[in-house]
């Protein structure tokens, strides 16, 4: 299979000017849907790394286009933003397939990695601040740049939510009560901007100097961008470090701080928790979507299987949210 | 049961074992992450034998108290919220409610960070 690749890879990088032998070519660790490929190109005096990313054809209902999120990478490097370089893109129709191929940018994802390892120590300071900052520069895009992206406000986004949950006939006690409370809810009034959609560990590249680049557009979409501060805060992307409510890492008042120093519309803690619980409910959902694609037949996969079993995880968080005093 | 030792469990246990022994080490990077997840599969089917039924039970033992109906379950629960058919202000809904989930995550996930704090 390597070999294949290496080959699509030659003949689509000949076509951007790029000439040279593929080597190196490893499979990453990706997310649970898209295929991440790290290589090198031998010049004839160096050697270049890149990344290639590619769509499995099963991404499910929240996901957009690979190439799509090529667009959006591009777009937003020009406004300042923290992303690596695009390369080339290939749309389903190629032999690549619906994929791009980026720069890779030197640091770290895994975020295990970056909580435990002395060498981010002195990063993680200042990292819940990086990112406030980098998420509202996002936040500043034109959205009139990204009509290809999904429109949602929060009363859609909710329903599309629940109704996705109602397909799989997993009745959710919990589930319920929260599409009632988080209906009651004020998730701010703020401009529609782009937003992310997944932004937290795993899918930002962090060095020891701190926040490197912002990838994995797979869920963004244009709306209530306060939705990114509220998703980054939620227990099951800190990692075990229940204490640090930003990412396993930061404190909200940093994260906010970051933000707001940015940011025309200035946040308050208040509207975080709305959106935590909408990211807990949201990533629930997300867990239930890629179970489905084990138990349908779709795919056999143990990680997609395992991922059903972690919809109790958002359970526990949202009724330590609601009822428990939890943060 | 009629089946000899080793029962399900220790059969798990033993799969697991071999898992963590012997092949942990032999495999590249990207197949060390999937194998900690069936590692985690393998752990999970092992609680829910030992312990599901009973956490199972638990709950719904809570659920027919609470809405005073001898064969209600967790989908009744769940439709008796959805049309709000319950007072979602009622403290019983709530403790349950937090019962439910302790038990789904004390098989799925007993290290989950939130359980603990809970537990504490």
């Amino acid at each position: 299979m390597s070999q294949e690749l290496g080959n699509l890879l030659s003949k689509k990088l000949e076509s951007e000017s790029i000439n040279g032998e593929i080597i190196n070519l490893e499979p990453l660790t990706g997310g649970a849907s898209k295929e991440i490929w790290k290589f090198e190109v031998k010049l004839k005096d160096k050697s270049e790394k890149y990344i290639l990313r590619r769509g499995s054809g099963i991404e499910g209902p929240l996901a957009i286009k690979t190439s799509d999120e090529a667009q959006i990478q591009k777009t937003v490097r020009k406004l300042g933003a923290l992303v690596p370089e695009i390369i080339s893109v290939s749309s389903l129709s190629e032999p690549l397939g619906d994929s791009y191929i980026m720069k890779f940018v030197e640091g770290e994802t895994i975020a295990r990695k970056i909580l435990r390892d002395a060498e981010y120590k002195n990063a993680l300071q200042n990292l819940a601040f990086e990112c406030g900052e980098s998420i509202a520069k996002i936040h500043q895009a034109d959205i009139a740049e990204f009509s290809f992206l999904p429109k949602k406000t929060v009363k859609e986004q909710l329903s599309d939510l629940y109704e996705t949950y109602t397909l799989f006939d997993q009745p959710s006690p919990v589930f319920e009560y929260t599409y009632l409370w988080l209906k009651e809810q004020n998730f701010g009034e703020i401009n529609d901007a782009l937003v992310h959609g997944d932004f937290r560990l795993g899918n930002i590249i962090v060095s020891q100097d701190g926040l490197q680049s912002i990838i994995d557009w797979e869920l963004a979409h244009v709306g209530n961008p306060l939705q990114d501060l509220g998703w980054i805060c939620g227990n099951s992307w800190r990692f075990g470090n229940r204490d640090k409510v930003v990412g396993g890492f930061g404190d909200l008042k940093d994260l906010l701080d970051g933000y707001n120093s940015v940011s025309e519309y200035q946040v308050d803690q208040e509207i975080v928790k709305a959106w935590q619980v909408f990211g807990t409910f949201r990533w629930g959902v997300i867990c239930l979507i890629q179970a489905s694609a084990h138990l349908n037949g779709t795919i056999n996969s143990v990680e997609k299987a395992a991922i059903g079993r972690r919809v109790s995880e958002t359970e526990i968080d949202i009724v330590d949210l609601l009822f428990l005093g939890g943060r | 049961m009629i089946f000899d030792k080793p029962d399900s469990v220790e059969l798990l246990n033993a799969v697991n074992h071999f898992l963590n022994e012997k092949i942990k080490d032999e495999v590249p990077p990207h197949l060390a992450f999937k194998l900690r997840i069936v590692e985690n599969v393998l752990n999970i089917v092992s609680r829910e034998i030992a312990l599901g039924e009973k956490l199972s039970n638990d709950v719904i033992k809570d659920l027919r108290e609470l809405i005073e109906t001898d064969t209600a379950n967790i989908k009744d629960l769940a439709l008796l919220i959805k049309e709000e058919k319950l007072d979602l202000q009622n403290e019983d809904l709530k403790k349950l409610l937090v019962k439910l989930s302790k038990n789904k995550i004390t098989i799925d996930n007993p290290n989950y960070s939130t359980l603990k704090k809970l537990v504490d």
